[in-house]
């Protein structure tokens, strides 16, 4: 199909305005907020008019001025048209909005019509629309014409000559479309019930009139605004380039060195969704500012009459410049408002607005000097840029490989074509026989492409490729040495142990049972013969680039024409998106029946469990909530058998001081709190949280699960619902929190002087971590931090308190009812010797005394 | 959430690279340099590159420390990089360093700050000394005279160091160099390897990752089991995973000194992932998933503004406003609506309207004829959450090479979301490569962005030559969409005879890489390393030689001609006879113009005659068209520039 060209374009819109088309219906609108139906009463004209009003509203997007329209009435109590100004006749046909580049006005005129109280007839409106339409294009012959006419079909229409006025439009070559309200349409399933004999009539004569148009449909309503939001990929012609393909030294060595002459053009180009203005609305002085978008509609507060209008006004974009003399460590600057109770990112978004306004200063551009920035130094940089690399334009070869070596994941550009220059026979012999070469030999080469003369080269791959009647190469972009980032992974097959043997089996390796589970289930999604049927009636493979439209563009062009042409979004809402849009965003319902089986196998296989989510970590802003005790609490309601042998000391003051202020050196040692928040940053960041301009952008309470690991080794708290970001976890009085015992503890022995109150308290903290739920995913941070403990106190002659926390632990979690924690036990049991009670030599070859003997000890680790 | 404004990105790939260069300013890399000094790093010998020159592993150590420096200092300037030896007497003075005394045998050369020029210059100083007397590091960074330090101690000096110059926020990293793979020899080993252990894991619990580089050579080889496998934890660089005690520590490299500079470059910019999402193979089945950017163009990077304060040059910060012109007031985000204009205002609105100024919109009160911010979220994303959702299975010739847009993006399990996510995506990947199968997934990466249908492409873990690791994992490659999508232009054109297909595909041959692929790594960005160079010029305060820069991208011409030149020459005769070149393909122009003969030799006979000046401008033009030459400019630039090409080409 030859591309049609763009605009040079009239079309006639021809809109009945019979008082039958003031008959009302009433029309479904999607589901509500809270998915309750909804329905909308509205005339049949302004139905109707809504087919109208998208066409004129795609021209306005497209923004021609070759694309023109004009509107004709029929059904007008007056008469005013180019015939009946002549020589009377076509009485009640109103030429409404000659012929022009629509615009917002025509949207507003069509959408204040009103059902008239006299008949119209629609032959009139055709003979009359392509009358003007006729004129208007007088000399312009090579423009197409179109002519559109919703009626209901209500009313007489005079037959007589019918074929007269095809005749006519066959040969002015007018492409008909007649968009009947409630015409039956088998093809799309409807069928009007009650239907009027004369409406039936009307139908009857309109098919075959169409029919006899060689350009001419009609279709009901209903399927017209259906189709009318179908998606369409906009034809774009991709402009032919003209570049020289090089092999060798042209310059000193012509002889040998080769210079075809090409064409390249676009294979793939990145569609965008049209783009959205900014809008406002115009607060007048001195009037108070009421919150208008409330969606909730609130007839109540409606006291001004209806001639009230309301200003939006279209924002421009400006950028201004601000120096942030505070600012000295970077990223101490992070002082946006805490929002504890979440409300959303408007507020977070002012708060910080007014924050920075504050602590800095507003430079004017013209003080600035422009410069890159490298390390804390400046390079200075007046013209922004630097002289460019000299560059030759044109693409060089530079080698050829095996094509099987091609790696498909490198490819990161939009594809495009090479051709042959078309006006050179000679040309096109000698490309094509390196295109064939290439093919035959299974080879496809590397080359540099520099697009302009000094433009910054890019490398990339050679595709041939053999059409029907012509050869082409395709090319893509491939990475420099500077693009590819070589992150290290861990290996997901080959798991070594620490000895350096291959681990065969383990919970990260599938196991025999599980990859048949997998086997079953890739066939059973699978796509090859899922598709919709080919001629010969097999099935094709399901999903094709070719009809998969880009979502997001369609439904921002949906929304945007919607809006455009409705007057009030809260009466008359956005429609569904069309079926077209979606339907690959789930998978084909057929092959999940299919799948049902295999999917549940895989499910019983794999066992997958979410890890429960825990709460965001803290802010950076270094505020951090008073104690969140509330979860806490809450765990804690529920095993109230909480170990009481331990007497809860009163808080002492010199040591949560000490923690606090970390004093004595300076900043050595900072607040526990203060270094969790530290440790935030992650390696990793989401996309979304990335930073910008140096402030980070804060992840709403309610954001991606993304994990916040941080690459403290250690795996984090597991109290998930518990204590709040950045909180230690500390139970009043205790020195060591839950959050990081380990790290507290050894603070705290750094100290010196409480190891005895430190020892107590960890060993508090072990038992109440590893008998709270989930403590599983803590056992092995658990099992380091006794560890530390027995290393500690058996250096510091705190024996007897291990002795009797193992007990103690012991009995817990080996306890026959209420918690226990058996699996932690046997972790224990595992370690050996170095985890059980400290024996008498143990602790005599350290000066340290104990009543344990060895065997006892050793006993006591068995059972 | 992303802030508001940002959904309106003029367009949405950039939005991707806007992001990804984000993360270069805002997320600090810091890394210390923990560099062994004993006796044996002191070493003097040949330098295997250099003509007589001599090397020792602390020279290469420190020379790799200088150039991670470098190119930091591009790529990341708000990096921050330290330099600490040990195992030397040389001391701090205390005065300095402030409060802190470091450890004995530990040595801060260069304490932590953001990377700049003098810093740089510092070390480039310190390795020409030693060029010139090598002797010189033995001055000044004397080994211990006696043992070494405990390695524990060590890490506590690295400790001190991160948290006196480091910034609070960033990823702290250790670069551990050593050729020492046993420290801690004799009777006192167990207590040293506990304490270094005990140490370690404080360093880790407050962020700090330690990369090791182990230096093995024939004479001293390495063996990591003999004490360093029990002191470093499990997988430090998987910092998110669920650490299993019994598993080697997969980062642990072991290298010859000559690879130390490639050893870090794979390790030189931290492992960041772009997003963490939920994959949801089927209803109920789902698995954690994390998405990284291997491939993501790197961009120069754009300039700054600076004001001048007197004594420094500051960075100013740009901030977008949007602001109502005719009213010059600023609207507060949150207030912003969207939609589009309805073109010129017309001519027909009243008075009142017409105040409204250009691309304003007047309303009955009350209507609502915008959207909200949330609104067009939602019509962008269609609802839908951020995830991955698999659509089924196709076989792997169906991901054609020209259903390319974009980059690609690698998955990786991520077992902290969802436990088991390890073992079903590794079953996953392994049947998809046994069966030649691609997943087909749709993808909304960011709660932000829209939906994306990508071809999820198996990649087998695989060992190359250079030591490198190939992760196992899946592309995801991104389709492009049926908008994406533009049709062949051109539909006919002459084909070869046999004759000169064969002849192409002598030389073709000749040029062939066997077995070889496409080479990133010989073909560093040009472009970028030229402006790196001037910047770096510009920052030391020197001239730049354009002249000394050597573009590694050209094609080894000498090569070609060496290898090809004469079959070349043959193919070129080959096309010359061919008798098909004669046949003009007519095409169904669509130009409306004359058609304008462009026969070469008419022109090159007016060119010998001094007559171009005869021709017509459309000829003139079109002969420069078809040779793929500009066609702008005056009649004189025009005749100028044909004559130019029919000398350059006789």
């Amino acid at each position: 199909m030859p591309a049609e060209r763009a605009g040079y374009t009239v079309t006639m819109f021809l809109v009945d305005v019979s008082p039958s088309m003031g008959k009302t219906r009433v029309v479904d609108l999607p589901d509500g907020p809270k998915g309750e139906k909804r329905t909308r009463e509205m005339t049949n004209l302004e139905w109707a008019l809504q087919f109208v009003l998208l066409k004129i509203q795609e021209m306005i997007y497209n923004g021609r001025k070759t694309d023109q329209c004009g509107v004709i009435l029929f059904g007008t109590e007056d008469t005013e048209n180019c015939i009946n100004e002549e020589g009377g006749g076509y009485d009640h046909v109103t030429d409404f909005i000659p012929i022009a580049q629509p615009n917002s006005g025509t949207l507003a005129k069509l959408q204040a019509l009103k059902p008239s109280t006299v008949v119209g007839d629609p032959i009139d409106a055709i003979i009359v629309g392509i009358e003007t339409q006729d004129r208007y294009l007088g000399n312009k012959k090579t423009w197409t014409r179109k002519l559109v006419m919703v009626t209901d079909g209500e009313n007489p229409i005079e037959v007589e000559d019918w074929e007269l006025t095809t005749k006519k439009m066959n040969a002015l070559d007018v492409r008909t479309t007649i968009v009947g309200v409630d015409f039956d349409d088998e093809e799309f399933g409807f069928q009007e019930e009650d239907k009027s004999h004369i409406k039936r009539e009307n139908e009857q004569f309109l098919s075959t009139f169409v029919s006899s148009l060689t350009n001419g449909i009609l279709g009901t309503c209903a399927f017209a605004l259906q189709e009318c939001v179908r998606p369409e990929p906009k034809l774009t012609k991709s402009a032919l380039m003209a570049y020289v393909l090089r092999l060798g030294d042209v310059a000193t060595r012509p002889e040998e060195a080769v210079e075809v002459l090409v064409k390249t053009s676009k294979c793939t180009a990145v569609a965008r969704p049209p783009s959205m203005k900014k809008f406002a609305k115009r607060v007048k002085v001195g009037e108070a500012e009421v919150d208008d978008m409330d969606i909730d509609f609130d007839d109540s507060n409606e006291v001004d009459g209806e001639d009230k209008k309301d200003i939006y006004a279209m924002l421009k974009m400006r950028t201004e410049y601000y120096l942030d003399r505070v600012d000295g460590e970077g990223g101490d600057g992070e002082n946006e408002n805490d929002n504890p109770e979440g409300e959303g990112e408007q507020q977070d978004g002012e708060g910080g607005e007014k924050k920075t306004t504050e602590a800095v200063e507003r430079v004017d551009k013209e003080q600035l000097i422009k410069g890159f920035k490298y390390g804390s130094s400046y390079a200075p940089c007046p013209d922004g840029q630097f002289p460019k690399l000299t560059t030759e334009k044109g693409i060089d070869i530079c080698g050829f490989f095996p094509d099987k070596n091609l790696r498909r994941d490198w490819a990161m550009s939009e594809v495009q074509y090479i051709w042959a220059d078309p006006s050179s026979g000679q040309q096109q012999v000698a490309f094509s026989s390196i295109v064939q070469a290439m093919l035959e030999r299974n080879v496809v080469a590397f080359a540099r492409w520099v697009t302009r003369d000094g433009m910054d080269p890019k490398m990339g791959v050679l595709v041939p490729r053999s059409f029907e009647k012509v050869d082409c190469l395709l090319w893509v972009q491939m990475p420099f040495a500077d693009d590819v980032r070589r992150y290290t992974f861990q290996s997901l097959e080959n798991l070594v142990s620490k000895k350096g043997e291959k681990i065969e089996k383990h919970a990260y390796l599938p196991t025999e049972e599980q990859m048949s589970a997998m086997d079953a289930f890739v066939d059973s999604m699978d796509l090859m013969h899922a598709g919709d049927k080919d001629e010969e009636g097999n099935r094709m493979p399901w999903f094709d680039p070719r009809f998969s439209f880009n979502p997001a563009v369609h439904r921002i062009k949906q929304a945007l024409f919607h809006a455009a042409v409705v007057t009030d979004l809260k009466t008359n809402p956005l429609p569904l998106p069309h079926p077209e849009i979606v339907k690959y965003l789930e998978p084909p319902r057929r092959v999940l029946k299919r799948a049902h089986d295999a999917t549940e196998n895989c499910k019983s296989a794999f066992k997958v469990q979410q890890v429960p989510k825990r709460v965001a970590r803290a802010r950076k802003d270094g505020h951090v909530h008073a104690q969140d005790d509330e979860d806490e609490e809450l765990l804690l309601d529920q095993f109230a058998k909480r170990p009481t042998t331990q007497s809860v000391r009163a808080p002492s003051p010199t040591l949560v001081e000490s923690h606090i202020k970390g004093n004595g050196k300076g900043k050595e040692r900072v607040d526990g709190d203060v270094m969790d928040v530290d440790s935030t940053t992650e390696p990793e960041s989401d996309g979304e949280g990335a930073v910008t301009q140096g402030k980070k952008a804060k992840k709403g309470a309610n954001a991606l699960p993304t994990p916040t690991h941080s690459q403290r080794s250690s795996p984090d708290p597991a109290e998930s619902g518990g204590a709040s970001a950045g909180s230690t976890g500390r139970e009043p009085g205790r020195i060591i929190g839950r959050a990081h015992p380990l790290e507290d503890f050894e603070k705290n022995i750094r100290q010196g002087d409480i190891v005895s109150k430190a020892v107590e308290d960890l060993a508090w903290v072990v038992k109440d971590i590893v008998m709270r739920p989930f403590a599983s995913r803590r056992h092995e941070e658990m099992v380091r931090c006794m560890k530390k403990l027995r290393e500690t106190c058996l250096h510091e002659d705190e024996i007897d308190a291990w002795n009797f926390f193992l007990r103690d632990l012991k009995a817990s979690c080996l306890a026959e009812s209420g918690i226990s924690n058996h699996e932690f036990w046997e972790a224990i049991q595992a370690k050996g010797n170095e985890m059980s009670l400290i024996s008498a030599g143990e602790a005599s070859s350290l000066g340290g005394q104990s009543k344990i003997s060895e065997s006892e000890a050793a006993k006591f680790l068995q059972t | 959430m992303a802030p508001y404004d940002d959904w309106n990105k003029a367009d949405e790939d950039e939005e991707d690279e806007l992001q990804d260069a984000s993360t270069f300013e805002g997320q600090r890399d810091v890394v210390l340099f923990c560099i062994d000094a004993s006796e044996s790093m002191h070493a003097v010998r040949d330098d295997p590159n250099g003509d007589g020159a001599k090397t020792s592993h602390l020279y290469t150590a420190l020379e790799t420390a200088m150039q991670v420096q470098k190119r930091k200092v591009v790529v990341g300037p708000n990096d921050s990089v330290g330099i600490l030896l040990f195992n030397t007497s040389r001391k701090n003075e205390s005065e300095v360093r402030g409060s802190t005394e470091y450890k004995n045998g530990t040595y801060v050369f260069q304490s932590m700050s953001q990377v700049n020029a003098p810093k740089i210059q510092e070390l480039m100083r310190l390795l020409h000394e030693f060029r010139e007397d090598t002797d010189f590091f033995n001055k000044e960074f004397p080994p211990m005279e006696e043992g070494k330090v405990p390695m524990g101690d060590v890490f506590t000096s690295c400790n001190w160091a991160l948290r006196d110059g480091a910034p609070k926020t960033g990823i702290k990293r250790i670069f551990l160099i050593t050729n020492e793979d046993n420290p801690h020899p004799g009777p006192k080993a167990a207590r040293l390897v506990t304490s270094a252990k005990t140490t370690l894991i404080d360093l880790t619990q407050t962020g700090v990752t330690i990369e090791p580089f182990f230096i093995s050579t024939p004479e001293k080889p390495f063996d990591p089991t003999k004490f360093w496998s029990s002191v470093l934890p499990p997988s430090f660089a998987e910092d998110d995973d669920e650490v299993d005690e019994s598993l080697l520590p997969a980062s642990i490299s072991i290298s010859r000194i000559e690879d130390l500079l490639a050893q870090m470059r794979f390790r030189e910019q931290p492992k960041r992932a772009q997003f963490s999402v939920p994959f949801e193979l089927a209803q109920g089945l789902v698995i954690g998933v994390k998405g990284y950017g291997l491939i993501t163009e790197q961009k120069k990077g754009s300039y700054k503004y600076f004001t001048d304060l007197g004594d420094r040059m500051e960075v100013v910060e740009p901030k977008t406003l949007y602001v109502d012109e005719d009213e010059q007031n600023e609207v507060d985000k949150s207030k912003i609506l969207y939609g589009m204009t309805l073109g010129a205002t017309s001519t027909s609105n009243d008075a009142e309207d017409d105040s409204a100024g250009f691309g304003s919109r007047v309303v009955p009160t009350r209507n609502k004829v915008f959207f909200t911010a949330e609104e067009v979220q939602s019509f962008r994303t269609l609802g839908l959450e951020p995830g991955i959702k698999l659509l089924g299975f196709k076989d792997l010739s169906e991901l054609a090479f020209e259903d390319n847009t974009r980059h690609s993006t690698f998955i990786y399990p991520d077992e902290t979301t969802f436990s088991g996510s390890r073992r079903t995506f590794t079953a996953l990947m392994k049947t998809l490569i046994k069966k030649g199968k691609i997943g087909i997934v749709r993808v909304l990466m960011r709660r932000n962005s829209s939906p994306l249908f990508c071809a999820l492409l198996p990649q087998a873990e695989k060992t190359e030559e250079s030591g490198w690791t190939e992760p196992g994992g899946f592309h995801l490659i991104p389709l492009p969409f049926a908008d994406d999508l533009r049709a062949a232009p051109i539909e006919e054109a002459c084909r070869a005879s046999n004759d000169v297909r064969e002849a192409a595909k002598a030389w073709i041959s000749k040029l062939q890489i066997k077995n070889g692929s496409y080479p990133p790594d010989g073909n560093p960005n040009p472009a970028l390393a030229f402006h790196y160079a001037q910047l770096e010029a510009s920052a030391f305060r020197e001239e730049y030689d354009p002249e000394s820069f050597d573009d590694l991208t050209e094609p080894k011409y000498d090569m070609i001609h060496k290898r090809a030149g004469a079959i070349l020459k043959e193919w070129k005769a080959a096309v010359l006879d061919d008798q098909s070149a004669s046949t003009v393909i007519v095409h169904a122009g669509s130009k409306r113009k004359a058609d304008v003969s462009i026969d070469e030799g008419e022109i090159r006979s007016k060119h010998k005659g001094g007559q171009l000046s005869k021709l017509k401008v459309d000829e003139l033009k079109e002969f420069l068209k078809a040779k793929s030459q500009p066609v702008s400019g005056k009649k004189a630039d025009l005749i100028d520039r044909v004559s130019d090409w029919l000398v350059a080409h006789p």
